[in-house]
């Protein structure tokens, strides 16, 4: 890799975007309940598929260990010559050893830089990536906001409607019943039969956010689903999110956008390579990580006046072990 | 995958004038030790996630979706044919143009069918249609698990809804084409030198016998689902034994009656295995049901294999799979 901006470098311009409509708020105080989610050293290890050897992934700074050896060594022996292709299985340690505890009525914000393993730490907290090592422990149901790995672009936004809500565990009734609360709520008019393809992305995402927000669940996390939609939409969603926690839940989120973070969260959490470098109150962790990514940035762009600015959209992609 | 250069690495890289990287803080200390997180959490009734739960939990957990099994198994049968002119079209056309492809190359070419069977075209047609929903099941279990990693990390549910909706999605696409094949074999009564074939009553068995054929499907999707999601390598495997499974069990010719001219110490036991397992079975129920001849008449035994097998598979496959739940989705 050559010294030019990585990739890693562009989209710490997004980390510290700042959505002018956030500045200034804050989420307000409840008071804190029982635990209701404790996580206790938590590991997790993605096996990949034909994926780099070893030295070559460490040059590029990911955490790729080796995983156990074959079996049989002759086989291996064989296969010597295109280890790269074949046979190939590395494993990425994404998180490293993670615990914490949260309270009812408490907002986490989870923030670091890209790959530092937040997405993946907010599925395994969800239970949806099955730990290597350690344990989580809640109390009801946590849910991801998203169901858009549930639904299909060929059929129609109403049939989205019910497969979504099924996948989210609704009965056929509930659906029934908040089917025209989610088609006001996502503001897709008479699309809402027409096949899922033919809609614009805001549209689509809209409808994804208010399809995943129809059941209300203990603990809410969200994943940077609210890059996405007009400012309108963005306030119904921090709504969404404030009536979760004013029902006792707890609300997770991760967000390229610290100023998001500030206006929605009471308590912030910031990884760093896989681990928990910083906990604690919005301000104190959100001050830190600031200073953090401009120093970091600047490192990077070394000689470089102001740094090089990347379009926001310049590959959001998630981690996908 | 990870991308961004640890500070240090950045630090150390040449062009001088660039100030060092910056350090995060080091990894916070817990300020309480494991087991007294511990036990907070028992203090607090707090459950452990990612525990397969208890089987007969499961069961109910599964039976409870019910509903999403169903919706989604036929958006994708849907969704499956919608991007061609004809759209759903397909789910019959595709199944009868298979047919006649093995009709016109097996059953009229190489005259292959010719052992005791009279009417090749009803023989082979059945065949193929049936088995296709055996092929179609075992390919979709396989993929249910494996190419739906982003529905598994996103979303809580029993995964075995995910087999079971595949197979129910290929079933739905099946009864317009079982209604083709009735129609088929009735005209085939009509075709060269066939008998008549007469629509008698005993053509409802062919519901019991479809409905038994899909519970042992769906065991065969379970397993599959299991041992496809852990080794990826096996999907490419299963297109060869699905051939070779085809052709071990007769369905476009009577593979038993080449049997009879192997050596007798291999026909002793290659025979029955040939006639007794599952698929040779449920194409036995079907042709019983709908052909009128004396090589195919009903046969209470195999009606009593078709329950033990859809049993023994459905319930193997069930476990099978429910031993797996708490690995889906890791790798």
């Amino acid at each position: 890799m050559t010294d030019d901006v990585t990739e890693a470098d562009a989209h710490l311009d997004f980390d510290l975007e700042v959505e002018e409509d956030d500045v200034g708020e804050h989420a307000e105080a409840i008071p804190l309940g029982d635990p209701c989610l404790v996580v206790d050293d938590l590991h997790i290890v993605f096996r990949v598929f034909g994926g780099k050897s070893r030295e070559q992934a460490e040059k590029s700074g990911a955490h790729v260990e080796k995983a156990a050896p074959p079996k049989k060594p002759f086989v291996k022996r064989l296969l010597g010559a295109g280890r790269q292709h074949v046979g190939a299985v590395s494993e990425v340690h994404a998180v490293r050893g993670v615990s914490f505890t949260a309270r009812h009525g408490e907002s986490i914000g989870i923030v670091g830089i890209n790959g530092s393993g937040k997405s993946t730490l907010l599925r395994a907290v969800t239970g949806l990536i099955p730990p290597h090592s350690g344990s989580v422990f809640v109390d009801g149901e946590p849910a991801l906001l998203g169901v858009n790995a549930a639904l299909m672009p060929q059929m129609t936004g109403a049939k989205n409607i019910e497969i979504g809500g099924l996948a989210l565990g609704m009965t056929p009734k509930q659906i029934d019943e908040k089917f025209d609360e989610v088609v006001e709520f996502a503001d897709i008019g008479s699309f809402v039969d027409l096949p899922m393809k033919t809609y614009s992305s805001g549209m689509a995402a809209r409808l994804r956010f208010a399809i995943s927000s129809a059941a209300i669940p203990d603990i809410l996390m969200v994943d940077e689903a609210l890059a996405t939609g007009d400012a309108a939409f963005k306030a119904r969603s921090k709504a969404r999110i404030e009536e979760v926690r004013q029902q006792a839940g707890t609300v997770f989120l991760v967000s390229h956008s610290i100023s998001t973070i500030e206006a929605m969260c009471t308590r912030v959490l910031w990884m760093h390579q896989g681990k928990l470098v910083m906990d604690g109150p919005v301000e104190e962790v959100t001050a830190a990580y600031r200073q953090f990514v401009r120093a970091h940035r600047q490192a990077r762009s070394g000689g470089r006046a102001g740094g090089t600015r990347r379009g926001r959209n310049g590959g959001k992609n998630k981690r996908k072990g | 995958m990870t991308s961004e250069k640890t500070p240090a690495a950045g630090a150390a890289s040449p062009g001088g004038e660039r100030p060092p990287a910056p350090v995060p803080p080091d990894p916070i200390v817990p300020a309480i030790s494991s087991a007294e997180r511990l036990a907070l959490a028992e203090r607090y009734g707090l459950t452990k996630m990612g525990v397969r739960p208890p089987l007969w939990a499961y069961v109910k957990d599964v039976a409870s979706r019910w509903a999403f099994i169903r919706v989604l198994g036929t958006a994708s049968a849907y969704a499956r044919n919608q991007n061609t002119y004809l759209g759903q079209l397909w789910a019959v056309l595709n199944p009868i143009l298979n047919a006649t492809v093995y009709v016109l190359i097996f059953g009229l070419l190489l005259d292959i069918a010719r052992g005791g069977v009279e009417n090749v075209v009803a023989f082979i047609v059945i065949g193929v249609f049936l088995f296709r929903f055996v092929e179609q099941s075992v390919n979709g279990g396989a993929q249910s698990i494996a190419k739906r990693t982003n529905l598994i990390r996103s979303l809580h549910f029993p995964r075995a809804v995910l087999p079971i909706s595949n197979v129910m999605s290929h079933l739905t696409t099946l009864v317009p084409a079982l209604v083709v094949m009735c129609l088929i074999v009735w005209s085939s009564g009509y075709m060269g030198e066939n008998d008549l074939v007469p629509v008698t009553w005993e053509w409802l068995l062919l519901v019991p016998a479809v409905a038994l054929l899909w519970i042992f499907n769906m065991g065969l999707a379970f397993i599959m689902a299991r041992v496809v999601a852990i080794t990826p390598d096996l999907d490419n495997v299963i297109s060869f034994v699905l051939r070779f499974a085809m052709y071990g069990s007769g369905v476009i010719f009577p593979v038993v009656r080449y049997v009879q001219e192997l050596p007798d110490a291999l026909q002793v036991w290659l025979g029955p295995i040939l006639e007794y397992q599952p698929i040779a079975v449920y194409l036995y129920l079907g042709r019983s049901s709908l052909m009128d001849e004396e090589a195919f008449v009903q046969d209470p035994t195999m009606w009593i294999l078709g329950v033990i097998w859809a049993i023994v598979f459905f319930v193997a496959g069930f476990i099978i799979f429910w031993r797996g739940e708490e690995r889906y989705g890791r790798d």
